[in-house]
């Protein structure tokens, strides 16, 4: 891996979120609106006489870092999209930068965005609604890295499948998100769902990532256990859709579909 | 020889488009890949660039196979495309400073600058490329295939948007920098006069299959089986389309 074809990346995506209205909006403007919609119903819920301890800091902060989960898998399959709608694979893949190369400059881009919008997240729900996450972030790190990780394994798989079968699957980018947050137990713990469904919404490292940050707001505690599991299950995750994005990159070059994406 | 390929062949499904295709290329050489639609020049094109996996047969550039020295073989060469645009939102010098980060291209400014003067358009240097018409985007596709100073240059269509005018100009443009520069080129075309004119050798493809190589001279001989003092491709090109036709239209 070359460090200059990663800045040129970088560079291509940074002249795009400057030029682009969507990017911005997406960065912060749809990040924002969520807090200011999620803070009034916390308001709402703190006039209520049951209201569990901790309850309205959970649910802030799970917009918050489920908003950063969603942006960074997101941004990972619409900054590929990117190159394809201005028909620029040709450019990229016939050029020395290697997929990796590609990756790796959009993973650095996307984490900036995601981080942005998650500070202005933040910074909306400490001003407005008297929620302040920062003095809990060293707690909540290891499972933002554990939500980063497992956006980047959807953001690689979605992105492989839109190399294979193009922009029919393009809507997958702003639909995955979605599929996953029931059974990641964002809003609620674990317990709450039908014992069916337990095992698969353990099997996702954001499940452990929510489930450690509730530990972390209601008993000041660290949970390692949340941690390990969610960490091994994204290795487990990254390898599958790192091999399945070679599948279908070397299936999209046999089948000619690199020069045809469109 | 820079490029050698050998028993090139391209399946898709059922669908032979290139044929166990070879041919090699010289240092400083231009030469031509030329035929009907459909004959498989492109998809050659492609498979020389990496991007599309060929079924069998070997690429050699520069005395290396492409699949174990890819981005060494790609950083020496560059190209154009029709299948190609640059990110519109983007302005051009923008987009050319992506490009020679991506080359790795010593004191891009100023070459971006001497590029883009040389093809005529340093003026748009700050207009966004969606803004741009047909004929100025692929100069500015030109700019970007002469960033890295490339050994070999693979020019697929280079003049298809351009009127006569300006497809004379770049045409005088790239046989100067070829001259200075010695730089070898790979062409695809359907304007004969293009080919008759910037091209030493010919390859004449005919449903993904090499029908004739050599000079213009020689492959008009050899096509129209007559004795010719003089290349006339616009013939051959029109025997090969007319006889692609009359099979076609008598199956």
């Amino acid at each position: 891996m070359k460090p200059h074809r990663i800045r040129a990346v970088i560079l291509r995506h940074a002249y795009e979120v400057s030029h682009n209205g969507n990017h911005l909006s997406n960065m912060i403007y749809w990040p924002v609106v969520n807090i200011v919609v999620w803070g009034f119903f916390t308001i709402y819920l703190r006039r209520g006489d049951h209201l569990q301890p901790g309850l309205v800091n959970c649910l802030l902060g799970a917009v918050i870092l489920w908003g950063l989960f969603n942006a960074f898998q997101r941004d990972m399959a619409v900054g590929f999209l990117d190159e394809l709608w201005s028909r620029n694979l040709v450019n990229l893949f016939g050029s020395p930068l290697s997929v990796s190369e590609y990756v790796t400059g959009l993973i650095a881009v996307n984490l900036v965005k995601a981080t942005i919008g998650m500070a202005a997240e933040a910074v909306v729900a400490w001003f407005f609604y008297h929620y302040n996450i920062f003095p809990m972030l060293p707690a909540f790190v290891p499972f933002i890295l554990n939500l980063a990780l497992f956006a980047l394994a959807v953001g690689i798989a979605v992105t492989g499948l839109i190399f294979r079968y193009t922009t029919k699957f393009q809507t997958m980018a702003w639909s995955v998100a979605g599929l996953l947050m029931p059974l990641s137990c964002v809003f609620y713990p674990l317990k709450s769902l039908p014992g069916f469904l337990q095992p698969a919404a353990w099997a996702l490292p954001t499940t452990h990532s929510f489930e450690g940050m509730r530990e972390a707001i209601e008993r000041g505690a660290f949970s390692l256990s949340h941690f390990e599991w969610g960490l091994e299950l994204n290795v487990v995750y990254f390898i599958l859709a790192a091999l399945f994005f070679r599948w279908m990159f070397e299936s999209a070059r046999a089948r000619g579909l690199l020069v045809k994406l469109d | 020889m820079l490029l050698a390929v050998e028993h090139l062949t391209k399946v898709f499904g059922k669908f032979k488009a290139v044929d166990d295709v070879s041919f090699a290329v010289g240092e400083g050489e231009i030469v031509a890949l030329v035929g009907p639609n459909g004959a498989g020049k492109t998809t050659t094109i492609h498979m020389l660039l990496g991007l599309i996996t060929p079924t069998w047969g070997s690429i050699r550039l520069f005395g290396k196979r492409f699949e174990d020295h890819r981005e060494e073989i790609l950083q020496k060469l560059n190209f154009t495309s029709p299948y190609m645009a640059m990110p519109g939102r983007l302005t051009v010098g923008e987009n050319l400073k992506v490009f020679a980060r991506i080359y790795n291209v010593r004191e891009a400014a100023a070459k971006i600058d001497a590029l883009l003067e040389r093809f005529g358009i340093l003026h748009l240097k700050n207009k966004p490329v969606a803004r741009l018409s047909s004929g100025e985007s692929t100069r500015v596709c030109l700019c970007k295939a002469f960033l890295n100073d490339p050994d070999l240059l693979l020019f697929d269509e280079p003049t298809a948007y351009l009127d006569p005018q300006a497809a004379l100009q770049v045409r005088e443009i790239l046989l100067d920098l070829q001259a200075r520069c010695a730089t070898t080129i790979l062409i695809t075309s359907h304007n004969m006069r293009d080919v008759q004119q910037m091209c030493g050798r010919i390859i004449f493809l005919d449903r993904g299959r090499v029908m004739a190589i050599g000079t213009p001279l020689e492959v008009t001989r050899k096509v129209l089986n007559e004795d010719r003092v003089a290349p006339a491709l616009d013939e051959v090109f029109i025997r090969i389309a007319q006889s692609r036709f009359d099979e076609t239209t008598s199956n």
